[in-house]
């Protein structure tokens, strides 16, 4: 919209420039796609950089001219799937990562929901010390963890993982769970209410539903800082909870000349969250509107 | 909401708890958020305050609970080089925070304009790839293409510019940590303003546009107040997360050359578990963790909780 309101602002000012209205809104047109292509080069880039070396034989990953045409071989993902330590890293975070995600929505999004439709006391407050947990950096919340995990036997367990996921990602679910909530009218519980439902029965029947947007949204999110987070299984977790963060790191310091391997473990840490990003991208940018959306 | 009466007391169990469940909902439905919060919260920040004040370093086994009073607190600020790395984050978070804010703005208003839905689709989608990659497959891609030798990026510029390839990673760390965490992160902001921007109501630009405002005025009148609640908590939480900002300088600098991209979680890392002084490394923590809280406070207060909760 932005650019040929720019055009109509143009003609409103100055009414017989050279160039037709058509011809200019084409050019204007042109222009934005032109910037968007560029970002989008820049973005894409890494992505086929990185999939094409794990594709290209040892020789060729790291030859430069670049080979950029190439016999693609799969040498390295049949290496990398035989790699059992690789693959049990990677199925366990999956699990882990999920079942942090159920448990965090089951805990944050009702809580959202009190904070939305009641009269909390103290309400600011509560919200600035709901997102203080995010800004501890993880260094300092992972040692009293550390301490902890070992005096209950919860070091190196999966238990212990989700638990720590879901203090990562508590704090955004609230948050924007809550503004979405605010976004949703309260007549429709009040609706609900003069039909003869309780009020937890509106909650569960109509509100969520309504607020099905945003919750895939934040689900999504919660599963991408979960997945991507290295410090926590660095520290708290040894075989039995090993993600496959930390399976790449060990790649990095180990096997730093096997580019083609280091290149096929990282695509495979970015696919299944760049499949699950795809499939839902949709959801994505109305959940994350901040209940802006719903409000107008 | 009323109190049990008799003739109620004489249902069935059942039907009591039911009453009692939604007699008292909100306080079942926040009592998980609210026991969590209590966890992560108090815990960890009573317990590093806790460390920091005592002696403790893990090579010597035992020694722990000597109180030490403020000396951590010194050795962190004099010799640990926490004033250092407080600078080189906040650096770090003003720089990263400023490229991500702008350019995601700018793809998401550009986006914005975009008649065509098949185009529309494609950039949206392309746009927040970024954020699936991790921090430690970003490093790798990152370092495999940066490497003054192997790297494609510095070939392209020997090849296409007249220019010496920069060592990006020697040269400006920094500055290139910042680039990388641009290319990560800026889909948040974008997804986040995209969203805002297409909530806005056709209505609310019409009138600006047929009362002749022109482009920049309709931004800075129309558009940009309306956005103010989606702007503030974005940026609020991307401030956020960039000062917690771990894994990608973990893996990618190290921290290095030197003391160049140390950031505060770096340090604490490095003093926690290479020099092994958890006291020294509580200490940073908790007067980072302080820190922060101050600036979101002044944030928050400065631009007012009143747009985003209404």
């Amino acid at each position: 919209m932005a650019a040929t309101d720019a055009e109509r602002d143009l003609d409103a000012e100055r009414p017989d420039t050279r160039l037709s209205k058509d011809t200019r809104e084409r050019l204007t047109a042109i222009g934005r796609h032109a910037v968007l292509l560029a970002w989008s080069v820049v973005v894409l880039f890494p992505f086929y950089w990185i999939v094409s070396m794990s594709l290209k034989p040892a020789r060729e990953a790291i030859s430069l001219p670049p080979k950029w045409i190439f016999l693609p071989t799969v040498i390295h993902y049949i290496e990398l799937a035989q790699n059992g330590e690789f693959v049990y890293a990677f199925f366990n975070t999956v699990l882990m990562v999920s079942a942090s995600v159920i448990l965090v929505l089951l805990i944050g999004v009702p809580a959202a929901y009190v904070l939305s439709r009641y009269d909390v006391p103290h309400q600011r407050d509560v919200l600035v010390w709901i997102l203080s947990s995010r800004m501890l950096p993880p260094i300092a919340v992972v040692i009293p963890f550390f301490v902890i995990f070992r005096e209950l036997n919860l070091f190196d367990t999966r238990i212990a993982m989700i638990f720590m996921y879901v203090t990562i990602n508590i704090s955004l679910v609230v948050w924007v769970m809550k503004a979405f909530f605010d976004g949703i009218p309260e007549t429709l519980e009040e609706a609900a209410n003069v039909d003869g439902a309780t009020r937890f029965q509106a909650f569960r029947k109509v509100i969520l539903p309504s607020a099905k947007p945003g919750i895939i949204s934040v689900a999504i999110i919660s599963f991408i800082f979960a997945w991507i987070e290295l410090l926590f299984s660095l520290v708290l977790t040894n075989q039995q909870a090993a993600t496959v963060a930390v399976q790449v790191y060990q790649f990095i310091g180990v096997r730093q000349i096997e580019w083609g391997m280091l290149a096929a473990a990282s695509t495979a840490v970015i696919v299944p969250v760049l499949v699950f990003l795809i499939a839902v991208n949709k959801y994505l940018a109305a959940g994350l509107s901040f209940g802006v959306v719903l409000k107008e | 909401m009323s109190t049990i009466t008799a003739e109620q007391s004489n249902e069935s169990g059942l039907a009591r708890l039911r009453e009692l469940w939604d007699q008292y909902l909100p306080y079942w439905l926040a009592t998980p958020m609210v026991l969590v919060m209590l966890v992560i919260t108090l815990f960890p920040g009573a317990y590093d305050l806790y460390l920091s004040l005592v002696e403790y370093k893990m090579s010597s086994p035992g020694s722990i609970g000597e109180f030490a009073g403020l000396s951590n607190y010194r050795t962190a600020f004099t010799e640990a080089g926490a004033l250092k790395s407080f600078g080189v984050t906040l650096t770090f978070v003003g720089g990263a925070l400023a490229m991500q804010t702008v350019l995601g703005f700018a793809m998401a208003a550009l986006l914005h304009g975009v008649k065509s839905d098949r185009a529309e689709a494609f950039y949206r989608v392309v746009f927040i790839l970024p954020m699936a990659v991790a921090p430690v497959s970003l490093a790798t891609i990152s370092r495999v293409m940066l490497n003054t030798e192997v790297g494609i990026i510095p070939y392209l510029v020997r090849e296409l510019t007249p220019f010496a390839a920069p060592t990006f990673l020697s040269d400006f760390p920094l500055l290139t940590l910042m680039l990388v965490d641009t290319w990560h992160w800026t889909p948040f902001m974008f997804i986040i303003f995209y969203a805002g921007l297409s909530s806005i109501p056709d209505t609310l630009v019409e009138a600006s546009r047929v009362d002749g405002a022109p482009l920049w005025r309709r931004y800075v009148h129309v558009i940009l107040p309306y956005m103010k609640p989606v702007l503030f908590v974005a940026v609020l939480i991307r401030m956020i997360d960039l000062f917690r900002h771990f894994g990608l300088a973990f893996t990618l600098t190290g921290g290095g050359p030197g003391t160049a991209t140390q950031l505060v979680s770096l340090n604490v890392y490095e003093q926690g578990f290479r020099f092994v002084d958890l006291g020294a490394a509580a200490a940073i923590a908790v007067v980072y963790l302080l820190f922060v809280i101050a600036v979101a406070n002044v944030l928050i207060a400065k631009v007012g909780f009143e747009g985003v909760w209404e």
